[in-house]
């Protein structure tokens, strides 16, 4: 098989994407700049549509400046995702960031998927073995090694404190300021320092964050267990027997740390603002995986506050929206959205159009007719059950098809080969590849605040060998190259 | 003369308030300098921003709901007399607040508009009406920006995007927020369920094939709200930036494309190896053990919801270190398999830790939730129950840190809310909510009349054309 000679139509064809032999991505070119353009024209939007191409592409990106360029980052913590992802985002929007780790290494470098090593990065120069969780968040990022628990290395640390302004942290609770390196103590020094904490549940507080009796840390998804998310996801035990799939269920991802991360990243952007524009002051700011998600579960505390509902899980239906649903189709799961009776009806419309039942039962059953009387349990099942039946025979493109003719957001759930295949995804692109010193080249995900007219959030590098940039941040604070060997001999650094 | 050094100039605390201050337990202190339920008393980081919001449902409204948490004077235009879609969604069609709009006391918001839109200002406007168009105008004028969610080319039809409004106020910020952005899917609609399952979320959460289980959303409208926040975040990095240079910007964010970002290392593994990472139910692919365990006992076996009754049984236990696993293994009897899988290496393997999460679920299958949990954290174990809502509303934790609480609103009364303050605490400028949300068109005469000037009678002749 040759390259761009798989069209994916089905998942029985994207499963020729393992093949060795037709990567690297992309196997498919990505639809010309002819082609979109008639898409454009068809809701007379050419102009406005050349518009954004011109302004807001990527290509254009590294043309421009950088909206936080000369604002200094340092990042200090292990394990977690969340100051890892507060770091990327000041990183990829101009901050430079400086990510210090311990002389053996952030033990994130280690961990891959099941223990296998084959599916880790080698360093092309050292050998070393990196995972990859490590090094897609390793973007634009600088990497030092320091023993905080020296002296020397305190005193170290004190003085990079002074050319920063911020300071993201991820230690156990209590740690840093037992060191004597804590805001308390760095606050007095630098008045202007932005201190973030990150962690799961909080530095103090009955609940605070806690570390097993052998020092292993509470990582994601502790914070999700915490604020209801999981048991609020995952299928019924009335739809699926407990045990095989009916139960609470967690993010595929250390979601509640991205939360986290985000919220940091905005906080610390807000406490700078004031800082320049209005204090002159730093401040400390505390953000935690379990409370972040917490903020973003709906309405489910005031529902509880309203009449002591509890929130239940319903699968990938909701109960607030009908459609609104992924639901099996004949290669995969296919997910519809339209809730008003405009787009309501239309989606029936469609469905129809194969399989007219769905029409007469909307004929037959008032509860259909009107938007709020959808969201009854009942009505959700009977929806569902039709639409289902419909999807049946249908691969997930054919519906994509079938519906976009109708306007309905509808899409497939597609798998991450598919997500990296998917025209669309790889005309903007939101995958792409950067060719790394250490490890070659890497596909990742763009940040989604790229897509900018002035100042674009972009991925420079990604990935970092442990203490690369020792000489060059610690000339900065005036320790020369002879002193940085000396203090490694040491295990200072 | 030898220059003399005054104290108030050295690097340390400066007075015995200062010098108590670096006694007191680290606990206490960080209660004292948060000071939950004292926000009121101290600055906002945001004040003196306006932002013009013309949002709807929850993703965009979320993304200005930031700025309003942190200070920022927050005008939300919607749709005259029907308001944001989002107010007419309620769980089970259960929960609304009432009124609705001056005209339909017996219409409520739903419950599904909460916590999107805090501190908001609620005007409507009919954007069709020519008419319209200079009121619009002199809001872009006096604001700093706006976000908006319209199909691509709307507003630039209307002559209202960021073409056009920055010839008007170049410092203007302009964001786009929604499903695809420019591109071959340019006008495909996007809802929150679409970005789980589009980029790839979905196909990596939820139970394997082999356990019986099917890819699961994640509850809530949850890549909504998250790709908001990104939002706000580029734009205070865009405010910085425009501190500088004065001119502003648009951001054409796409909410289906932030789900792919935090795939982490799925789109590399694929990248680089054609491996296409699958799900793991409630385990971890990169750490064992570290995942969520099924209980034989309820921890209230009598209650009356079935919440309460039947699913308070699950536990997430961690113990991947050597010295934690060799303790849980003792803990439940099974010393072989500690000898088993002596290394990380050996039990984060995938037939490993069917095999190891299967011990624990026999062992755990006489006891309940609080049993499990009580018996490993006494043996220095890593163990938490999973929490439901009530439990949530319940956590002494959350209250002391100030996270939950009840608002008195201005229009509704008591309602409870943790938006705004479970985001973060900051020790100067914390975030707050004012009020919950207002009627649709409240303050129509506060905006147009008192902010741009329009004579009462024209505000009433708009009103009854139904333009606003």
């Amino acid at each position: 098989m040759e390259k761009g000679e798989v069209e994916i139509t089905s998942r029985i064809d994207s499963l020729k994407l393992i093949d060795p032999m037709i990567r690297p991505w992309p196997v498919t070119p990505p639809p010309s700049r002819e082609e979109v353009k008639k898409i454009y024209a068809k809701r007379n939007a050419e102009e406005f549509g050349q518009w954004c191409e011109d302004n807001l592409s990527f290509e254009t990106s590294f043309d421009k400046p950088e909206a936080l360029q000369g604002v200094t980052v340092l990042v200090i913590g292990l394990w977690r995702m969340g100051s890892k992802f507060a770091s990327s985002l000041l990183a990829e929007a101009g901050a430079e960031v400086i990510y210090i780790e311990p002389p053996t290494g952030d033990p994130m470098r280690y961990l891959t998927p099941f223990g296998r090593e084959e599916y880790m990065l080698e360093d092309k120069k050292t050998g070393e073995k990196c995972g990859l969780d490590f090094i897609h968040e390793m973007r634009n990022k600088y990497s030092i090694t320091l023993n905080i628990e020296s002296e020397e290395g305190r005193e170290i640390y004190k003085k990079l404190v002074s050319q920063a302004d911020i300071v993201i942290e991820e230690y156990p609770p209590g740690y840093m300021d037992s060191l004597g390196i804590g805001y308390r103590q760095l606050s007095k020094l630098y008045p202007r320092l932005i201190y973030c904490w990150i962690g799961e549940r909080g530095q103090w507080g009955p609940d605070k964050d806690k570390v097993s009796k052998w020092g292993q840390w509470m990582l994601e998804p502790f914070g999700q267990c915490y604020n209801g998310f999981v048991n609020n996801t995952g299928f019924p035990a009335d739809q699926l027997p407990r045990g095989r799939g009916g139960d609470p269920t967690r993010s595929g991802v250390w979601f509640a740390d991205y939360v986290a991360g985000e919220q940091a990243a905005v906080n610390i952007l807000a406490a700078l603002y004031w800082r320049e524009e209005v204090s002159g002051e730093g401040q400390f700011i505390e953000v935690t995986a379990a409370e972040a998600l917490l903020d973003i579960l709906d309405m489910d505390l005031t529902w509880y506050g309203f009449n002591q509902s509890i929130k239940a899980r319903t699968g990938s239906w909701d109960p607030n929206l009908n459609q609104y649903a992924w639901n099996p189709c004949k290669d995969g799961y296919m997910m519809i959205g339209g809730q008003s009776d405009r787009l309501w009806y239309r989606i029936g419309m469609c469905i129809e159009k194969d399989y007219p039942q769905f029409g007469r039962l909307i004929c037959e059953d008032p509860k259909l007719k009107a938007v709020a009387a959808r969201n009854a349990l009942e009505a959700l099942i009977k929806t569902y059950t039709l639409t289902s039946r419909w999807l049946r025979d249908l691969n997930r493109l054919e519906a994509e098809q079938k519906l976009l003719e109708y306007d309905i957001a509808a899409g497939p759930l597609l798998f991450i080969d598919e997500v990296c295949e998917f025209p669309h995804f790889k005309y903007r692109p939101w995958v792409y590849t950067t060719e790394s010193e250490e490890y070659g080249t890497i596909l990742y995900s763009v940040p989604p605040t790229n897509f900018q007219v002035r100042t674009p959030h972009r991925v420079k590098w990604l990935g970092r060998r442990l203490g690369r940039d020792n000489y060059e941040v610690y000339q900065k604070i005036g320790l020369g190259q002879t002193e940085v060997d000396e203090l490694k001999g040491k295990g200072v650094i | 003369m030898e220059e003399k050094i005054r104290i108030e100039d050295l690097p340390g605390p400066k007075s015995k308030e200062e010098l108590d201050e670096m006694k007191i337990p680290y606990e206490e202190f960080c209660k004292k300098i948060f000071d939950p339920g004292n926000e009121f008393s101290k600055p906002q980081a945001l004040k003196g921003i306006r932002w013009m919001s013309c949002t709807m449902y929850i993703f965009t409204p979320h993304s200005v709901a930031n700025l309003a948490e942190l200070g920022a004077e927050v005008v939300k235009i919607e749709m005259p007399r029907m308001g944001d879609p989002m107010r007419h969604t309620s769980p089970f069609n259960e929960v609304y607040l009432y009124p609705l709009h001056d005209t339909r006391p017996t219409v409520g918001t739903g419950l599904g508009y909460t916590n999107a839109n805090p501190n908001k200002y609620f005007i409507t406007m009919d954007y069709h009406r020519p008419e319209m168009k200079e009121v619009f105008y002199r809001l872009v004028k006096i604001s700093d920006g706006l976000t908006e969610c319209y199909r691509p080319g709307t507003f630039d039809r209307w002559k209202q995007s960021y073409r056009y409004l920055q010839e008007i106020n170049p410092r203007f910020i302009y964001v786009w927020g929604g499903g695809f952005g420019y591109g071959p899917k340019i006008f495909g609609g996007s809802y929150d369920i679409l970005g789980q399952a589009h980029a790839g979320l979905a196909s990596i959460t939820g139970m394997p094939e082999f356990m019986g289980g099917y890819p699961v959303k994640h509850t809530n409208w949850a890549m909504d709200w998250y790709s908001g926040t990104l939002i706000t975040f580029a734009i205070l990095a865009a405010l910085y930036w425009r501190r500088k240079t004065g001119l502003g910007t648009m951001i054409e964010f796409s909410q289906v494309q932030a789900a792919t970002r935090i795939l982490g290392y799925g789109v590399p593994l694929y990248g680089r190896f054609g491996i296409v990472r699958q799900r793991w139910g409630n385990w971890d692919t990169q750490l064992c053990v570290h995942g969520i365990i099924l209980c034989g006992k309820s921890d209230y076996p009598d209650a009356d919801n079935p919440q309460d009754r039947e699913e308070t049984r699950y536990v997430m236990v961690s113990a991947f270190q050597d010295a934690d696993f060799k303790a849980l293994c003792e803990v439940i009897g099974n010393k072989e398999l500690y000898k088993k899988y002596k290394t990380h290496k050996d039990r984060v393997e995938a037939e490993a830790q069917v095999e190891i999460y299967a011990a624990l679920e026999r062992w755990a299958a006489d006891k309940s939730r609080s049993e499990v949990v009580r018996i490993l954290q006494d043996a220095g174990i890593l163990a938490e129950p999973v929490k439901n809502m009530r439990e949530v509303y319940e956590s002494e934790h959350l209250r002391q840190r100030g996270t939950i609480r009840w608002l008195d609103d201005p229009t509704f009364g008591d309602v409870l809310v943790q938006g705004g303050y479970s985001t973060g605490l900051m020790s100067k400028t914390p975030r707050r909510v004012n009020w919950l949300w207002r009627p649709v068109g409240a303050d129509n005469i506060k905006i147009y009349h008192e902010m741009l000037g329009y004579p009462l009678s024209t505000i009433k002749e708009w009103y009854e054309k139904a333009w606003i």
